[in-house]
C-alpha cells in the first residue's frame, strides 16, 4: 500500500493514473470480446455466441436463484456487466503487470486497488437499497432493513448492513490484492542475488501454480460479487 | 520515497467518480453490443421452442384424431361390405329357389300333359284297335261264309289271311 502513485487533479478532484488506465484497459477488453464474440446473433448460435450466452445464461442463473422474475429481468443487464467487468479485471493483472522506471505500476488488475472495490460495492449496495425503497416504499424499507425480526434487533441489524458493505467491498480487494502480492513476491524471489538461477528453477513452477489459482479465485470472486449483489437486494426488498 | 501512508494522501476521490462513469459506460456499450442482441436472440429461440412445442402437441394430437375416424371409417366400411354381400347371397339363393320352383313346376306340368297324351294316345290306339278287330273279325266271318272249306283250304286261307296282315 505504501508504493508510489502517480496522481493528477482535475476540476478539484485527485486521479489516480494507474486506476485510469488499468479500468480502460479491462473496460476495452470486455468490449473487444463482447463485439468479437457477438458479431452475428442469431436464433441458431454460433461458437462465440454460445460462450457469450452461457455467461449471460450463468448470470442470469445466480440471479434467477435470489430474485423473483421480474427483479432478476431487471437486474440482467447490471449483473451481465459486472460479472463480464470483474472477471477480465481479476484476471488482468496475473498477466499484465505493467511498471515504471519511478516505481509506479500503472497497469495491474484495477480491483486489486481499494478504491475500486468499494466504489464498485457502493454502487451495487445503492442499487440493492434503491430497489428495497422502490419495492417496498420507505418505511417498509427501513423496517425490513433495521427491525427485523424484531425492534430489539436493530443495533444488530445495522452493524450488519454497514458489515455487509464491508465484506462485499474487502473480499474481493483482498483477494485479489492478496494474489497479486504473491505473485510480486514469488516474481522477486525469482531475480534473487544469492544462488543465481536456483531460484528461477524454484520460483517459476510456484508461479504458474500461484497464477492458476489465482485464476480461479478470480473467477470465484466475480461470481461472489454478483451473488452477493443479488442476495442483498432480495433481502432488501422483501424477497428474502 | 517520501514514507507516507498512501491512506494519508489525497484520497482520490476522481477514481471513484470515474469508476462509476466508466462502468456505466461499460454498461451502455454491453447494452448495445452484446445484452440486448444476446436477450433477443435467447427470448426469440425460447419462444420458438415454445411454438415449435405447442405446434408439434397440436400436430399429434390432430393425427391422433385423424386416425380414429380413418380407423371408424374403416369398420364402417367393413360393415357395409358385409352387409352387401350378405344381400347379393340372399337374393342370390331367394332368385336360385326361385328359378328351382319355377322349373320344377313346369316339369311336373310337362309331365302331365305328357301322361295325359299318353293317356289319350292308349286310349285312341285302344279304340282304333278295337275297330280294326271288329272290322277284321267282320272281313273273317264274311270270308267264312262265302266258302265251305277244307282243312288245307282254311289252312290256306289263313296263311293269306296272315300274309295280309303281315302285309298291313
Amino acid at each position: 500500500m505504501d508504493e508510489p502513485t502517480s496522481t493528477f487533479t482535475f476540476l478539484g478532484l485527485t486521479f489516480n493514473w494507474t486506476t485510469i488506465i488499468s479500468t480502460l484497459v479491462a473496460m476495452s477488453i470486455v468490449v473487444l470480446v463482447a463485439v468479437l464474440m457477438t458479431r452475428k446473433v442469431a436464433v441458431r448460435p454460433s461458437r462465440g455466441q454460445n460462450a457469450i450466452e452461457y455467461v449471460l445464461d450463468f448470470v442470469r442463473g445466480i440471479l434467477g436463484d435470489q430474485l423473483p422474475a421480474n427483479l432478476a429481468r431487471q437486474f440482467g443487464l447490471y449483473a451481465f456487466t459486472l460479472f463480464m467487468f470483474l472477471i477480465v479485471a481479476n484476471e488482468m493483472g496475473l498477466l499484465l503487470q505493467v511498471k515504471m522506471g519511478n516505481g509506479v505500476t500503472y497497469v495491474k488488475s484495477p480491483t486489486a486497488d481499494p478504491l475500486f472495490a468499494f466504489t464498485l460495492a457502493i454502487m451495487s449496495l445503492m442499487l440493492a437499497h434503491g430497489t428495497g425503497v422502490k419495492a417496498l416504499g420507505f418505511g417498509g424499507y427501513l423496517k425490513g432493513m433495521l427491525f427485523k425480526p424484531y425492534i430489539a434487533m436493530f443495533p444488530l441489524n445495522l452493524v450488519e448492513q454497514f458489515t455487509n458493505f464491508l465484506t462485499l467491498a474487502l473480499r474481493l480487494f483482498g483477494n485479489i490484492f492478496a494474489g497479486e502480492l504473491m505473485l510480486n513476491l514469488l516474481a522477486s524471489l525469482a531475480w534473487g542475488t544469492h544462488l543465481n538461477g536456483f531460484w528461477i528453477v524454484l520460483a517459476f513452477p510456484l508461479e504458474i501454480a500461484w497464477q492458476g489459482f489465482s485464476l480461479l479465485i478470480g473467477g470465484i470472486q466475480a461470481y461472489v460479487f454478483v451473488m452477493l449483489t443479488a442476495v442483498f437486494t432480495a433481502q432488501l426488498s422483501g424477497n428474502e | 520515497m517520501v514514507p507516507t501512508l498512501s491512506m494519508t494522501k489525497a484520497m482520490p476521490l476522481g477514481d471513484m467518480v470515474f469508476i462509476i462513469v466508466a462502468f456505466l459506460t461499460l454498461m451502455v456499450i454491453l447494452k448495445y453490443v452484446a445484452y440486448g442482441p444476446l436477450t433477443q436472440a435467447l427470448d426469440a429461440r425460447a419462444d420458438k421452442i415454445n411454438n415449435d412445442l405447442d405446434s408439434a402437441q397440436k400436430a399429434n394430437a390432430d393425427a391422433t384424431a385423424l386416425v380414429a375416424e380413418r380407423e371408424k371409417e374403416l369398420t364402417e366400411g367393413k360393415n357395409q361390405a358385409s352387409q352387401v354381400i350378405t344381400a347379393a347371397k340372399k337374393s342370390a339363393k331367394d332368385q336360385s329357389e326361385a328359378l328351382l320352383k319355377t322349373a320344377n313346376d313346369q316339369a311336373l306340368s310337362l309331365k302331365k300333359a305328357a301322361e295325359a297324351d299318353a293317356d289319350q294316345l292308349k286310349v285312341e290306339a285302344l279304340s282304333s284297335a278295337k275297330k280294326d278287330v271288329a272290322e277284321l273279325s267282320v272281313t273273317i266271318a264274311s270270308k267264312l261264309m262265302q266258302k265251305n272249306l277244307s282243312a288245307d283250304d282254311q289252312r290256306s286261307l289263313i296263311d293269306a289271311y296272315l300274309a295280309d296282315l303281315d302285309q298291313q
